[in-house]
Formats: structure tokens, sequence, C-alpha cells
């Protein structure tokens, strides 16, 4: 997997195209081009030189067509020499990254002084990339009678170091699992003997995944890498014995590209959902010329079972909150009645929210459940076994990503699972109800085609909002909304866990969670608003609201919800800001319609004001079922 | 200088041109580390593992720290390969 084989293999003409960089016509186009191969190190040190030459006209471009995050690294070993493989490998996954790196071997003074280079720079997380070296398991290992485990001592020394750089830096930490080397002393014995290597090192994982879940910190389940690709492969003694570097320089670019999946999905990047082919991708065969009998699914076929392997991939991913859905070139009855008849499938025709089955070209359908669902085309995966439709659709459709799958179908489900798009920090009750919800959405819109008006429409979905501050319950939930909502949200302005947690108990903010039902189910949390508190005004800082529920008032909802709090606090007038970006044009004119006045507009800022006095409520048939803000 | 080596030779000045991106260096037999200001231990390490990859092989501990020379490189490869 070090050669990462779902992306395509650079062109040919790589290097003369990186060196062609800088006169290119469209150069940030060019770069996400460029970074979107599967690049050795020599080559994405190539492409990081080429960048760092443009002029700084198309690096903002470059920067603005990403997001920012400032990663400081911390480690026990070797880095520099993984940069140029992070730096393109987080424009591949949507992020701007900035590396600020210490010397080898400055961890414990990084951490614990608050003055230090990584305390005062302003970071968003520090990865702590420490391996088996950094911690003394192989010193006297078995003298521990009476002692503290190496184990605990290794995990306590950890935890002190992440403690430190929040309290110091206010930053999260990205802490590393130890993988094994392939060391032993006594074979079997090893998992067993408290002291020896092998059970240390369990020992250290276990309790590290254990805190981190309860903790604000990010895993980066090295272990787990290491475990994919084998600890054989993977440790190289000579590259650590001359230079600290911890791992064979050939899985460079797969460190880092595991790196910055977390990091991007940190800011709401990950994957939302997975658009399937059906002939040959679920399972083995045409169905549209082999018929039910011919097409090869299930248990007890080899071929099929190398398909439901697939089927059943795709369920977990579905449970875990990913989108299911269907884009292939068949008849829909034909398609459809594989899942209603067929014993050996495992997906049904409810597992996904849009099925699309017909003649069209694959592009165009695609485009179709983009809108359907309401999401955007780099939020989607789309798997098909046909080389020829990849390429047309990845031409057509460049943001959308569609990982290469080799001819072996047994050989597809390592790669899916390698390309690790779904990349979770975490499970939220959204999560778990996601599909029942974009199912919902689907219903919803057909609703809207027979309903006579909008009003109509809308008091047919019996709405029911709730409000309440900022708390620990909806913690999660509002930060994952602060990161990855896009479109609706007026400043796009990111914070991370620990920020949301100062919301929670400082009184100069006025902050409020929205939750959304209707009579097709439970939204869950779908907006958030932050307001900074000043004499007698209230900044709008954040305003934001999921895309699924546009067009449906909610907003107004929420206004009349904080008119009637400025109101009861006694505040005169709110101010809101839209500050836009390439996603959120959307929202241009949100304030003039809730009635607010522009009273400042340049390129980066619309500043808007509204006198609270003045408002007329604006009553949409939304039922506010609770609010914990205003009794 | 023998055909073999010739060869070996061809094949790593792409290798080298992959690896050195600043400028347009001309390579051959005759350059040390000296003559190539980016040739330092981080692009060493990139060297390395692309002659590796490119030729399948794997030089030994000691080896590698004595390629510090386009001749004395040529001269590992052609014993391991020929």
């Amino acid at each position: 997997m070090h050669d990462l084989p779902w992306l395509l293999a650079p062109t040919d003409d790589f290097n003369e195209r990186c060196i062609q960089l800088g006169c290119h016509q469209a150069p940030v186009a060019e770069v996400h081009a460029l970074a979107k191969y599967a690049l050795s190190i020599n080559q994405a040190n190539r492409l990081y030189q080429a960048i760092r030459k443009l002029t700084a006209e198309p690096r903002s471009f470059l920067s603005r067509s990403l997001t920012p995050f400032r990663l400081g690294i911390v480690s026990n070993a070797t880095m520099d020499l993984m940069i140029p493989s992070i730096v393109t490998s987080a424009i591949r996954n949507g992020i701007d990254i900035e590396v600020v790196s210490t010397d080898f071997g400055q961890v414990a003074q990084e951490a614990f002084d608050a003055g230090s280079k990584l305390n005062t720079a302003k970071l968003d997380a520090v990865l702590i990339a420490l391996d088996y070296h950094a911690y003394p398991f192989l010193a006297d290992p078995l003298n521990t009678s009476g002692e503290v485990l190496p184990s605990d001592k290794a995990f306590d020394y950890l935890r002190q170091i992440r403690e430190s750089f929040k309290q110091n830096g206010g930053m999260i930490c990205i802490a590393q699992t130890l993988a094994e080397p392939p060391y032993e002393f006594g074979g079997n014995f090893d998992a067993q003997l408290d002291g020896l290597l092998r059970k240390s090192l369990t020992e250290f994982n276990r309790a590290l995944v254990d805190d981190i879940r309860s903790s604000m910190d990010v895993l980066f389940d090295v272990a787990a890498l290491v475990n994919m690709v084998g600890a054989c492969h993977w440790f190289d003694e000579r590259q650590w014995y001359l230079s600290r570097v911890p791992m064979a320089n050939a899985f460079v670019p797969l460190y880092a590209e595991y790196l910055t999946k977390l990091i991007a999905a940190l800011r709401g990047k990950s994957k939302k959902c997975l658009v399937l082919d059906l002939d040959n991708t679920l399972w083995g065969g045409v169905i549209g010329d082999d018929g039910l009998e011919g097409i090869q699914i299930g248990q007890g076929n080899p071929v099929g079972e190398s398909f439901l392997a697939i089927q059943q991939w795709a369920k977990t991913l579905k449970d875990l909150g990913a989108i299911l859905t269907v884009c292939s070139k068949n008849d829909e009855n034909i398609a459809l009645e594989v899942f209603r008849k067929h014993p050996g499938m495992l997906l049904k025709e409810n597992d996904f929210a849009v099925f699309v089955a017909n003649w069209e070209d694959k592009a165009t359908n695609i485009r179709y459940i983009a809108d359907t669902l309401n999401i955007g085309l780099d939020a989607m995966v789309f798997v098909d076994d046909n080389p020829a439709e990849r390429e047309i659709v990845r031409t057509m459709l460049p943001e959308l990503t569609v990982p290469e799958l080799p001819k072996d179908s047994s050989q597809f489900l390592r790669i899916l699972c390698a390309a690790r798009f779904f990349e979770k920090i975490d499970f939220t009750e959204d999560d778990a109800q996601r599909n029942a919800q974009y199912l919902g959405n689907a219903r919803r819109l057909e609703i809207q085609k027979t309903a006579a008006t909008l009003e109509d429409y809308l008091a047919s979905l019996e709405m029911y909002i709730s409000f309440s501050p900022f708390n620990e319950l909806g913690r999660k939930r509002i930060v994952q909304l602060i990161n990855k909502t896009n479109q609706f949200n007026l400043t796009t302005q990111r914070y991370t866990e620990t920020d949301v947690l100062q919301f929670e108990n400082d009184r100069r903010y006025v902050t409020l969670q929205i939750e959304l039902q209707d009579k097709f189910g439970d939204n869950g949390m779908i907006s958030v608003v932050i307001c900074k508190v000043h004499q007698d005004r209230w900044d709008i800082d954040t305003w934001l609201m999921s895309c699924r529920v546009i067009k449906r008032r909610v907003e107004e909802a929420v206004c009349d919800q904080l008119i009637a709090l400025a109101r009861k606090s006694g505040i005169s007038k709110l101010r809101g800001f839209y500050r836009p970006t390439e996603k959120n044009g959307l929202v241009r004119e949100h304030y003039r319609q809730l009635g607010f006045d522009c009273i400042c507009s340049d390129e980066s800022e619309d500043i808007w004001d509204l006198a609270v006095e003045h408002y007329q409520m604006k009553n949409p048939p939304i039922t506010v079922s609770k609010s914990s803000v205003i009794q | 200088m023998s055909q073999d080596k010739e060869a070996i030779l061809d094949q790593l000045n792409s290798i080298f041109q992959d690896t050195f991106t600043e400028n347009n260096y001309s390579f051959s037999i005759n350059t040390t580390r000296d003559d190539i200001e980016e040739w330092d231990s981080l692009s060493h390490i990139r060297l390395l593992t692309a002659i590796e990859a490119n030729f399948g092989v794997q030089f030994d501990l000691d080896e590698i720290g004595n390629m510090i020379d386009v001749s004395t490189i040529v001269d590992l490869l052609h014993a391991k390969l020929v």
C-alpha cells in the first residue's frame, strides 16, 4: 500500500509540469491536479519546491482554495524529510498546512516550557510523533518488582506532554500509538510477561486509546497502519541508525497521507457519501445480460464472496454515518429486482438514500445525487470497476473522488479500505441517524413536487424546533458543524473543541444550538449561533446551518428567537457579518432578508446592523417545542 | 568504463535528475557530493530510496555511508547487479 494504489500514478511529464508550474495559465488548478497523483517522496519534494517558487498571487489563491491548518511537530526522530509529503498530501485532502517543526528530541522542552516555540506559535494542533524508541521500554525491562511497569511509565510521560501542550499552548495533540518492531525474546511468551516489549506496547496502546476517547486529543493509530503494511517492511534499521528516520522511506507518502486525512477529518473534510456502481462492483457479472441466476453474489461462490465482502463494508460504513447511493447504467426495474429477489444480497433497497439506474451519463447522474442530498461533489466517492467510466467521470467532475481499482475483485476491498475516505474522529447520535434523515429528505422532495405552494409544503412538514445554549451533550456535534459547514455559514469561523468548551462557560458569549424535527424524522442539531456580548450590542460571530434544512425558513425561526432573547437581555442592537468564501454565496443576502441594514461593505466583509426594537417577528410555520434559552 | 557501468550510469542519471530539483545539474562518473549543493543528508535519503526502488537492490548499512560520489555508487550497483 506504500504506493497509494487508489490514486492515479503521476503522468510521465510530471517533472516537466512541476517545472512549468510558474508559467501555467491556471496554476491553482494545476497544483490540485498534480497533488492528486500518488507521489513518491522525490515527486512530492519536486511539487513542494515548485509551489514554494510560485509568486504571491497564485499562492494566496491556492491558500484560499484550501482550509488552513497550523501543525506543530515534536518527535524523537527526523521528520524534516516528511514535510514535502505532508504538505502535498494535505493539498490532496483539501488542507493548506503550515508545519512548525522542532529539532529532533525536543519533546519535553517544547511541552513544559510555556514560552517554547510551539506553545507560542498559535497552532491548531501538535503532532507528537513518538515511536517506541522514545520510551524506556528496553532498559532493564524485567527489574520491575514493586516498581511501576514500563508501559505505565511511558503512558504517564505522554499524558504529561499532552497535558502541558493543552495548558501552555491551548492546543490539541495528535498522539500516536506505538508500532511493534519485529523483535522478540521468548516467542509466544512475550505477550504474557510484564516488562517485555510486546506486552508493554500492547498495554501502552490500550491505555492510550481508552484515554484519548474521553479527551479532546486525537489518535493517530500508527500501530494499525504498521499492522496493515507489516513491521518487517515498515522498520528499516539502516535508516534509524544512520539518520534517525523512524520508518522505511518508501512509507513516508502513506504516513503523510494518513496524517493529513486525520487532519482533514478534524476540519470536517471526510467524505460523506459513497456512490456505488452495480455490475461488477456490487456483484459479479452484468444483470442485464446474465440475469438473476447468472450474476455472482453471496456465500458459496468465490467471486460472489468477494463482492459480498464489499457489501459488508458498505453496510458498516452506512452504520457509521456514511450515505449510500447507487449510480448505475441499467434499467431501474431490472437493477432493483436484484435487491428485492436475490438471496445472496446483503444490501437492500432501503440501505440507499438515492438509487439512480438509467442510461444517462454517470456525471449527470452523480450531479443529480449531489443535488438531491444537498451535499458537495467533494464530499462524495464514486466506486466503479470500469476504468473508462472512472476516467470520464473524473474529467467531468474534478472535485469528485474516484478511486482506482485493479481488475481482480478480491483486491477491491483492501484498496478501498486503505484509501480511508471516511476517516472518523467521532461517532455522534447524528451519525447513527444520518441515513434515515437523508431518506426522509428524498421523501420530502417528493412532497415538494405535489404541494401547491411553498407555504403549504412547509406547513405540511410539521416542523418542531428547539433551542438551547451550548452544553456538554451537544459539544461534539457543535464542533463538527462548526468545522464542516461551508455553504450556509456567514463567517466560516472554525473552532476547536477547546474553544467551544470555553464558549459554554464564558458569560461574554451567547450561544445557541438548534435542533429540528419534522414528520419524517429527527434532523438532529442543524444550526449553531455564537454571539459576542458588547454593552448593548451582540455581534454575531457565528451563524451556520446544515444544508439539508435550507429553504425551510428555519433561519427566520432562529432570528425570532435571537431577537426575543436580545429583548429579554436589554440589548438594543444586533450586528451581523458576512465574510465571502468560495462556497458561502448562498447567504450573501441572509441579513438583508431578515431586515438588517448593511452599514459597511468591502471585499472581505459585509457588516449588517439591526435595531432590535424595529424587528418584525417572522413567525414561520415552525413550532418551538422547547427553549431552554427563554422560558 | 564497461558497458554495464555505462548502462548503470545512464539509469542513475535520471534518478539524480529526479532527486535534485534546484538546478539542471549535469552528472558524470566524476560527480561527487561536493559538486551538488543540494546533496545534503536529507536528499541523500531520498536519493537512496529512489536508487533502491529503481534497481531493486538494498545497500548495507556501511555502504550507505560511503556513497558520497557517483563512481562509488556505480561500483556498488555493479557489484550487486552483475
